[in-house]
This record gives structure tokens, sequence and C-alpha cells, in this order.
């Protein structure tokens, strides 16, 4: 396949995303609007007792929202557009129509990833942008993160993102449906790896679970006994991490090709 | 250039243990309008997915368009255009970015398709539109836009007029005989309506329970293999007239039936004259003489009778 095909094919499979009102609206949701409230909220608790609460921005307020966007929220949405990008041409039944163009059908699965993590990211950058303007904004005073962090930090949640956008892409083609695994993987983000890296006994078996090794590269701490989202923290190495989330994207992707390759159309 | 459109030896379908095709030998022309006729359940749908590479076959060959198939696959669709089953789109798109996406995957050049396909089904003023407020003819000729995007030298239409009203029917048909007359493709329609079939198609195969059970020139079909030559005569002695009839050499067979005597002549249709003299001159007072217009109706429902009888014994052994 040229790059020609290659691009125009993406941009395709970008447009289908694109034009799904309901999947960017509620992925917009919720990249923003846990932001806007979580600053709305500070914002009155610091104007009400300044004493007692610190002000909503400023790099405290920055690295709460940080937590919120890349941890939680950003990842739900990156996992919506994922999984509507994976299972999007079957749950219309376009795929086998897609299919009789002669095309092939890993190259099929393959423009869907690029698609899916463009739109991703953003709509992740809409949050990032809140973040920032609650961060600068509500300061107060404060101390206000330095260009390092602001650059480090919208790469980490680029990277926390991108990544489970993709593993959501090739869960959905295997599974070929998008209800089912948006439920699975909801399911595993918000509560199975939470359950998982809380379980001591599992040691550092514990690495391989997804978001630690995503978390190994965040530029906030999260080692003040909070893990992300909450959880225990494992500590790894820089290799271990990488290699760890090299594993869930090749994976994934290999079995969302596979199925795209071996389905009945 | 294989002269043939679709080719295939010994096609096999198996779902289990249940076969959904079984040693499909079918050879489809190139030029024409060829209509794959079953009931429901025979197979047809299945053959087009396996031609088409959307579900593997067991066993057999097939080539489309002389590409053996799934050896060539790519370059044999490169010039194909099919709707399996009914036509889906992406419903929050519109008419033409539906078609952009799967130009996208066709290759650059088949963006400048877009447009002039969008006008020949006749849509150039609903692009704009969202497909989901597509009636189900626009959207089965958003389908065949779509497949015009290939400039398709063979199109794969499977139960094209599912779903459309009588003057949409009219209008599929005319669509088709323009595509195979003017235009000089090939069709290949899938359907289990015998008079569309026959309305529409210069040749075509049944199949029914997996197997092709005849093929060849809609004519021939209806007449049961040769194009045979019948006649009703009706005559004032019906009994004196089976007796010349029977011993006549013109005749190859002569029985009586509702309508009077049905006559089936050995020679070109010009014979019914002389056997018409015959009678005459025998003192018979004919009546009627008219050549029997055989319909693939009538020879698609003898074909499956004698299949349920055929398989009667079997199902009593089993």
């Amino acid at each position: 396949m040229n790059p020609t095909i290659a691009v125009r094919m993406v941009g395709a499979d970008f447009l289908k995303l694109r034009k799904k009102r309901g999947t960017l609206i509620w992925a917009l949701v919720l990249a923003v609007a846990p932001l806007v409230i979580f600053f709305i909220v500070k914002a009155v608790q610091h104007s009400s007792s300044p004493t007692e609460h610190s002000p909503a921005g400023g790099v405290g307020g920055y690295t709460d929202a940080l937590r919120v966007l890349a941890f939680f929220f950003g990842p739900l949405a990156a996992i919506m557009i994922g999984t509507d990008g994976g299972a999007g041409d079957l749950a219309a039944g376009v795929f086998r129509d897609l299919v009789v163009t002669g095309r092939s059908r890993v190259a099929l699965f393959a423009t869907r990833i690029p698609a899916a993590v463009g739109l991703c990211w953003l709509v992740v950058l809409v949050g990032y942008a809140v973040t920032l303007i609650g961060t600068y904004a509500l300061a107060s005073g404060t101390p206000t993160p330095g260009g390092a962090l602001v650059v480090n930090g919208l790469l980490f949640t680029l990277f926390s993102t991108g990544i489970i956008c993709v593993v959501a892409v090739g869960f959905a083609s295997l599974t070929g449906s998008r209800p089912a695994a948006l439920t699975v993987l909801i399911g595993w983000q918000l509560i199975a790896s939470r359950i998982l890296e809380n379980i001591e006994s599992l040691g550092s078996s514990r690495k391989l679970i997804l978001s630690q090794a995503v978390a190994h590269f965040s530029p906030i701490s999260l080692n003040d006994g909070h893990g992300p989202r909450g959880g225990a923290t494992v500590t790894m190495s820089t290799g271990t991490a990488v290699i760890v989330a090299l594993v869930w994207i090749a994976v994934f992707c290999a079995l969302g090709a596979w199925r795209t390759r071996t389905m009945d159309a | 250039m294989s002269e043939l459109a679709i080719e295939t030896h010994g096609l096999t379908k198996r779902f289990g243990e249940r076969t959904a095709l079984d040693g499909i030998d079918l050879d489809v022309p190139r030029g024409c309008a060829f209509g794959f006729l079953g009931p429901n359940g025979a197979g047809k749908t299945t053959i087009i997915r396996t031609l088409l590479g959307l579900t593997q076959a067991t066993s057999g060959t097939m080539q489309l368009l002389g590409h053996p198939v799934p050896s060539e696959r790519a370059q044999a669709l490169q010039r194909v255009g099919a709707i399996v089953e009914e036509p889906r789109f992406h419903m929050h798109l519109t008419g033409h970015e539906n078609l952009r996406i799967v130009a996208a995957v066709r290759g650059p050049e088949t963006f400048e398709r877009i447009d002039p396909a969008l006008a020949r089904v006749g849509l150039s003023e609903r692009t704009g539109e969202k497909v989901k407020s597509y009636s189900m003819g626009m959207r089965q000729r958003l389908g065949v836009a779509r497949c015009l995007l290939a400039d398709p030298l063979l199109l794969i239409l499977d139960e094209p007029t599912n779903g459309l009203d009588p003057g949409g029917i009219q209008e599929f048909r005319e669509m088709i005989r323009a595509m195979v007359e003017q235009e000089g493709r090939t069709v290949f329609v899938s359907s289990h309506l015998l008079d569309e079939v026959e309305k529409t198609c210069d040749a075509a195969a049944i199949v029914d329970r997996g197997k092709i059970v005849t093929q060849g020139a809609i004519a021939d079909l209806a007449a049961g293999g040769g194009a045979r030559n019948e006649l009703i005569v009706g005559v004032d002695d019906a009994d004196r007239a089976l007796g010349i009839l029977g011993a006549s050499a013109l005749v190859a067979e002569a029985r009586r039936d509702d309508e009077g005597i049905r006559v089936v002549l050995v020679g070109e249709p010009q014979t019914a004259a002389q056997v018409n003299a015959a009678l005459v001159q025998a003192g018979i007072g004919v009546i009627r003489l008219e050549p029997v217009r055989h319909s693939l109706e009538q020879r698609f429902l003898e074909i499956t009778a004698r299949l349920d009888t055929d398989l009667v014994p079997e199902e009593v052994k089993a």
C-alpha cells in the first residue's frame, strides 16, 4: 500500500469518527467536564475559606488536574473513541463493503489506529487546555508550573491516553462489538486494574498492569502513598515500563489484526 | 483475457456439518446479465460471499475476471463492484462522504468517479444529506454508485430489488440492462424472484440446496434444456387428432391437457403449419394453434418439485 492511499484511508477513518457526534460529545464531556467541575469546586472552596483551602490553580491545582485528566477521564475518553474506531465498520455493516474493494484486511485494521489516536489527542488537548487555563487563571499568586512541566505534562497526557486508545482499537477489533469492548475496558481501567494494583501478594507481577507502566513516565510525583488513581505504586525501571507498554500495544494490535484478517465479513 | 467473468469448479463451503455449497461449477460469460436463481437458503448469498473473499471456501477453485481467487484477490476485485445482502452505510455520514470512504480505500483515481457515479444513479441532488434520511430505494442506488467507483467490469448484486416498490424495481431493471447493453459490463444478479430474473437477465443458473441444478440461456432453461417447440392445439375431435399427431414424424410428443392437446414438435417452430395441414387434411377442424411460451417459473417449479420428490426416499431412509 503506497503512502498516498494510507494517508487517505486514515483520513477516511478519521472522518467516520469525527462525524460521530455522540461519541465525540461524550468524549469531550469526559475530558473537559470533570476538570471544569474540579476547578470550580476548588475555586469556591478557596474563596470561602482561603486559609483552609489552597487556590484552585498553581502547581498544586495543575498536579491534581493532570491526575484527573491523564489517569481518570482522559483514558475513558480514549476508550470511547478507540472502541468506536475498532468496531465502527462492523457495527455499521460496511466492513464487508471495504473488504470487497480487494484492499488488505490488515491495512483496513492498521489505518484505524492513527485515526482513533488522532481524534483522541484532539479531545485530550481540549482537556489539557482547560487544565492550563484553570492552573494559571486560578493561581491566586501561588507558584505556577514552569514550561518544562507543562510540556512534560502534555506529552505524558498524550502518552497515557494514546496507549489506551490503541489498546481499545485492537480489543474492539478483536471482539467485533463496541458495547462489549467498552464495558470490558472501562471495567478493567476503573475497577480490575485498581484492585490488582492493591493486591500486594501479587508482588512484582503487578508491573504487567498497563497503568503501572504508564505511571512510571508521569512528570508529577505519584509516590505520596497514592499510586495512579489512588492505587498502590509498583516501582519499576524505565526499560521495564517501556517493554510492558510495548507488549500491551503489540498484543492488542496483533489480536485485532488477526481477527480482522480471519473473520467472516 | 478469459471469456468468463466468473468461473468456479467444485466450489464447496461447509459450516460445520452443514454443506452450504456442494461442488458448484458455475460459468458466467462476460457482457451479459446473469441471474443466480434459487429459493431462500439455497446458497445464493454464500456463493457471493465466497467469490468476494468475505468467507473462505472449504474446497474448489474460482476465478473472477480471469484472476484466480483468493491468490490474486486484490487484482480480481479491482474491477468488481458488489452489493452483498442489503447495502449498508455509515448512517451518520452523507451519501457523498460514504463514497469518499470507499474511494479512499480503492485508490486516488477513484475520487473523480464519485460525482459521475452519484449522477448515474440519480442521487446528485441528495448527496449532502445523511444516509439515515434516505429511503430503501435511495440506499440501493447509493449501493450501486459505490459499486461504480470501481468502474466495474463485473457487478455482483445480491437480491438487489429487495424492499423496492414496483417503480423502483422497474428503474433497477432498466439500470441493469443499460449497464449490460450500453456500458458492456457483466451483471451477476442473485434473486429468488423468477419473474425478476426472466425480465432482466440473458442467462441464469438455478441453485438449490447448495447445488447448481441447471444453467444456460433463459430461453433454454425455460424450455427445459433444449429449446423445445410446443403448441397447444384445439380441435373438434381430440381422440382422432391424438391418433394422427402420435403417428406423425413431425411430432415428438402429443398429450391431452386442460387447454387442449399439447404437442412437442420435432423441428423448427414453422413445422406447426405442417401439423395444421395434416390435421385439416384428415378432416379435423382446428380451432386453436398456439405456441407455448415457456416461463422460467414453470421450469423452476418443475425442477424444485422434482428435487423434493428425489429427496423423499433419502429422508425416509434417514
